[in-house]
């Protein structure tokens, strides 16, 4: 299925403008995030906890000799369930000269989406401030939920900058 | 660029400069190359002014340390290029291919000229003369392109203005013997004089410029103290010689009077087109054996005539810069962002962070399998280090560039004050991380102003005390242990403790007659505190020591304070060598590691349960020999969570922060280690009582603590 996906993806990357996303999935909803702002994907490993942050950050991380904050989606999005096992991923994000990781149940594929697939945000109250969904994408059955991953970290309920 | 050269003969004078040519050697070399690339890609039908000022900054720059490190002959040529590259960039002349040319060459020159400085072989550069006149001529506008004669070299213009005909003389000794039947004889006075050397610096200028003349001091009944007299006897024009002296001494400090005035109507020549133009220019052309009718007139037929002269003199330099004599030295530095070093410097710290994780883990083998392994790893073990110190090498600057720039401060400072002060400086060469150095500059300027302005007496009053009649400030540093000691110390009148005491009762500081002396010196550093009795503009304001204190507090140093009533103070400045790396004492709450600056840890001790009181409920206050200190539980500020709950925290460790005590109350004490020191503001953001992080042997990170925000907590 997905590989047929990724040929049709193909195919309509060459006829009109497309854009490609790593979805990750969080609890049952599946989420988009433009593939350009994704610096590697990793394991998760316990972080240094930060006392007086925010529950969602879950603490820094040693990347390679960086100090990364560790931000659990699962958390901030209020998944019921957030488990940590060997499934468990940190996606890190490279931001504006900052680097972020952000830990997701599991990560699905990276996919092109054209222009026609794309659909405006819905106009919801949710706890995902609607102004950091770019749109929701649109693939057969599924439903993609694309975010704006720049402005919801650089929001300043992230607590991530002062 | 005016004030640094003044500065090289006035109390710079026995500053030893040297240690920069090597600095400047570099600069200038970067410099010569900016330029000539800038010149090569001049267009020059759309020239714009950003092209032009830029080439101009070169020469400039040039110029400007040239003169200052005493390369007259470079400052002389770059000078006279910069008056050219000023003209065009001021629309005054419009570039044309000629300039261009002479520019290059001239930029050639000077590497030449530079060259020789560097390898010490003075005197031996190529000779510029007539560079300079060419120079002077395309300024004065008067390039008239004679492409027949002289197709590659290009000089034709010299006919016109041969302004020192003699500066070829380097080349053509004939020409300095037969000279003075040409020249001027010139009574030059150099009045209002700060410094006598500059009148040395002068008469040292025809010395070092081949056929600049000669100069002889002569006694003038009515030369006043600070005025000097010289009798000189020269070709040049009287602007050229101020445009010399300019070096050394202001224009309007120059008072030229001629003895014999010269045969020609060029005397009153205003503009500096030269005197006499002539007659030395046939001489010069005599020594070639060029030229033999016609001397001195300033038309066409003569520049034809004299062209090839002038084509034979420029080929020499170029001819001898290509020669053994001229092999330019290899760079001996290079230049790198400092991002790239940083770079390598986290590297480094992962490299000891693995180097520590893979020492941890084979302890537990057994030595007598796995000795190859274990000695490798030894080998390991030293080697990361070495490289670590390497590494943190680069990053090191000598203090000489801080201190460098106080001897001129001082100078102004203490003119300005009508005060006598002599300051010296120990151990420029100690070296500091440069991020250091950057953040160090400031507190040191303040206290050297303070030392300045409220340390030293007047003269009067110096004389009165007993003492010299001009005070001494010292700025030394010196490595200590691993630390940096930097002191300011004067001999002036010192701080009184009564006066302290009483401004600190004055501003409701609630103060007893019993402090101890280092306690009452620390009142200082009160925000807003001064004693001085007069707000000048240089102090007084109160504002300073508090903030010194900050600043140097921010670096993870202390400041001390001596001093002796009348007889002077001593403010020493203790900072850690670098900020990428530091002391730490690791110390265990709960199941989390943190991290003390051993700086600020005085002491450490197990408590017991009988020793600790509180006051009102949660307050808790530790009796430490006699001293009550307040305690700060770090389980409840960093709300570390606790799944043991038998275990309670007992060791005590007492940190100095902001010159008051507190206690910290914590469940073990892991060990002393150095720890790279992280960042955390890059990636997320400042967290309260955290100054930063590092990576354990583990690879897990662990906060260090803000010991001084610590202390702050305490007092609210």
């Amino acid at each position: 299925m997905q590989n047929v996906d990724h040929f049709e993806n193909q195919k309509e990357q060459m006829s009109g403008a497309s854009s490609e996303y790593l979805t990750f999935r969080l609890g049952s909803e599946e989420y988009g995030i433009d593939i350009l702002k994704v610096q590697e994907i990793r394991g998760y490993e316990a972080p240094t906890r930060i006392a007086n942050a925010p529950h969602f950050i879950k603490g820094v991380v040693n990347l390679r000799g960086t100090i990364v904050p560790i931000v659990d989606m699962r958390l901030k999005f209020n998944c019921q369930s957030c488990g940590y096992d060997e499934f468990t991923v940190v996606i890190i994000l490279n931001l504006r000269q900052r680097v972020v990781g952000i830990v997701v149940d599991s990560v699905s594929d990276v996919m092109s989406l054209s222009d026609d697939q794309l659909r405006n945000p819905p106009e919801i109250d949710s706890t995902i401030d609607t102004d950091s969904i770019i749109g929701l994408g649109s693939l057969d059955k599924r439903m993609l939920i694309l975010l704006d991953i720049e402005k919801l970290m650089s929001s300043s309920d992230m607590g991530l900058v002062t | 660029m005016a004030e640094v050269q003044q500065d090289s003969s006035g109390s710079g004078a026995d500053f030893d400069l040297s240690q920069f040519y090597q600095i400047f050697f570099e600069e200038a070399g970067e410099n010569l190359d900016q330029m000539e690339q800038m010149l090569l890609h001049l267009n020059l039908d759309t020239a714009d002014d950003e092209e032009l000022n830029g080439i101009f900054r070169c020469a400039h720059s040039i110029k400007g340390g040239a003169a200052t490190f005493g390369f007259s002959d470079v400052a002389e040529l770059t000078h006279k290029m910069e008056s050219l590259l000023d003209k065009l960039r001021r629309h005054e002349l419009k570039p044309n291919s000629l300039m261009v040319d002479v520019l290059l060459e001239s930029a050639d020159a000077s590497r030449a000229l530079l060259a020789c400085h560097q390898s010490g072989t003075v005197g031996q550069g190529p000779a510029t003369g007539d560079l300079v006149r060419r120079i002077q001529s395309l300024v004065n506008g008067e390039a008239v392109p004679a492409a027949r004669q002289v197709a590659p070299q290009q000089p034709p213009t010299v006919e016109v203005t041969p302004p020192n005909p003699a500066k070829p003389a380097g080349d053509v000794p004939d020409a300095v013997g037969n000279k003075p039947s040409a020249g001027r004889q010139l009574v030059i006075r150099l009045t209002k004089l700060q410094q006598v050397e500059q009148a040395n610096a002068v008469m040292e200028l025809f010395r070092d410029i081949p056929g600049l003349g000669e100069i002889k001091a002569s006694v003038a009944a009515d030369a006043l103290l600070d005025e000097r007299v010289f009798e000189v006897h020269t070709t040049s024009s009287n602007e050229e010689l101020l445009d010399l002296f300019a070096f050394h001494v202001a224009r309007e400090q120059v008072v030229i009077e001629e003895l014999s005035p010269p045969v020609g109507a060029g005397t009153n020549a205003p503009d500096g087109v030269p005197v006499n133009a002539g007659e030395p220019t046939a001489v010069a052309a005599q020594g070639y054996g060029f030229f033999d009718g016609a001397p001195g007139a300033p038309v066409q037929p003569v520049a034809e005539a004299k062209a090839p002269a002038v084509a034979v003199e420029v080929s020499k330099p170029s001819a001898k810069s290509g020669g053994a004599g001229f092999v330019q030295p290899e760079a001996a530095t290079i230049r790198v962002a400092i991002s790239k070093v940083d770079q390598l410097i986290n590297l480094v710290g992962e490299l000891v962070i693995t180097q520590a994780m893979l020492a941890q883990n084979s302890r537990t083998l057994d030595p007598t399998i796995y000795q190859q392994l274990l000695t490798g790893l030894a080998d390991l073990d030293r080697n990361t280090r070495d490289l670590q110190e390497s590494v943190m090498s680069i990053r090191m600057i000598p203090m000489s560039v801080v201190f460098s720039r106080f001897p001129r401060m001082l100078r102004d400072l203490a003119g300005k004050l009508g005060k006598k002060v002599e300051f010296v400086t120990l151990g420029e060469a100690t070296e500091l991380d440069k991020g250091l150095v950057e953040k160090i500059t400031d507190p040191l300027t303040h206290l050297v102003r303070n030392s300045c302005d409220h340390g030293i007496e007047l003269p009067a009053e110096r004389v009165r005390a007993g003492k010299p009649e001009s005070g001494t400030i010292t700025l030394s540093a010196a490595h200590q242990g691993g630390s940096i000691v930097i002191e300011v110390r004067d001999d002036g009148k010192g701080m009184s403790r009564k006066k302290i005491l009483d401004k600190a009762r004055e501003r409701g500081m609630d103060v007893s007659d019993q402090l101890s002396d280092a306690e009452v010196w620390q009142l200082i550093f009160a925000p807003g505190f001064s004693t001085a009795e007069v707000v000048t503009d240089v102090s007084g304001r109160g504002v300073g020591m508090d903030v010194v204190k900050r600043n140097i507090s921010a670096l993870n140093g202390t400041v001390e304070i001596e001093s002796s009533e009348g007889y002077g103070m001593r403010v020493s400045v203790r900072l850690p060598l670098t900020l990428a790396i530091m002391d730490g004492m690791s110390v265990g709450v709960g199941s989390e590691v943190y991290i003390l600056p051993l700086s600020s840890v005085v002491e450490s001790f197990q408590v017991r349960s009988d020793a600790v009181s509180t006051v009102g409920q949660d307050s808790r206050l530790v009796k430490v020999r006699d001293e009550f200190m307040p305690v700060i539980e770090l389980e409840k500020v960093f709300q570390v969570p606790r799944y043991d709950t038998e275990r309670t925290s007992d060791m005590m460790v007492v940190i100095e922060a902001d010159g008051s005590r507190v206690v910290l109350l914590v469940d073990e004490l892991l060990g002393q280690q150095q720890v790279v020191v992280k960042n955390l503001e890059s990636n997320y953001r400042k967290v309260p009582n955290v100054s930063g992080a590092t990576i354990l042997g583990d690879g897990k990170v662990a906060l260090i603590l803000d010991t001084a925000a610590l202390v702050r907590r305490s007092r609210h």
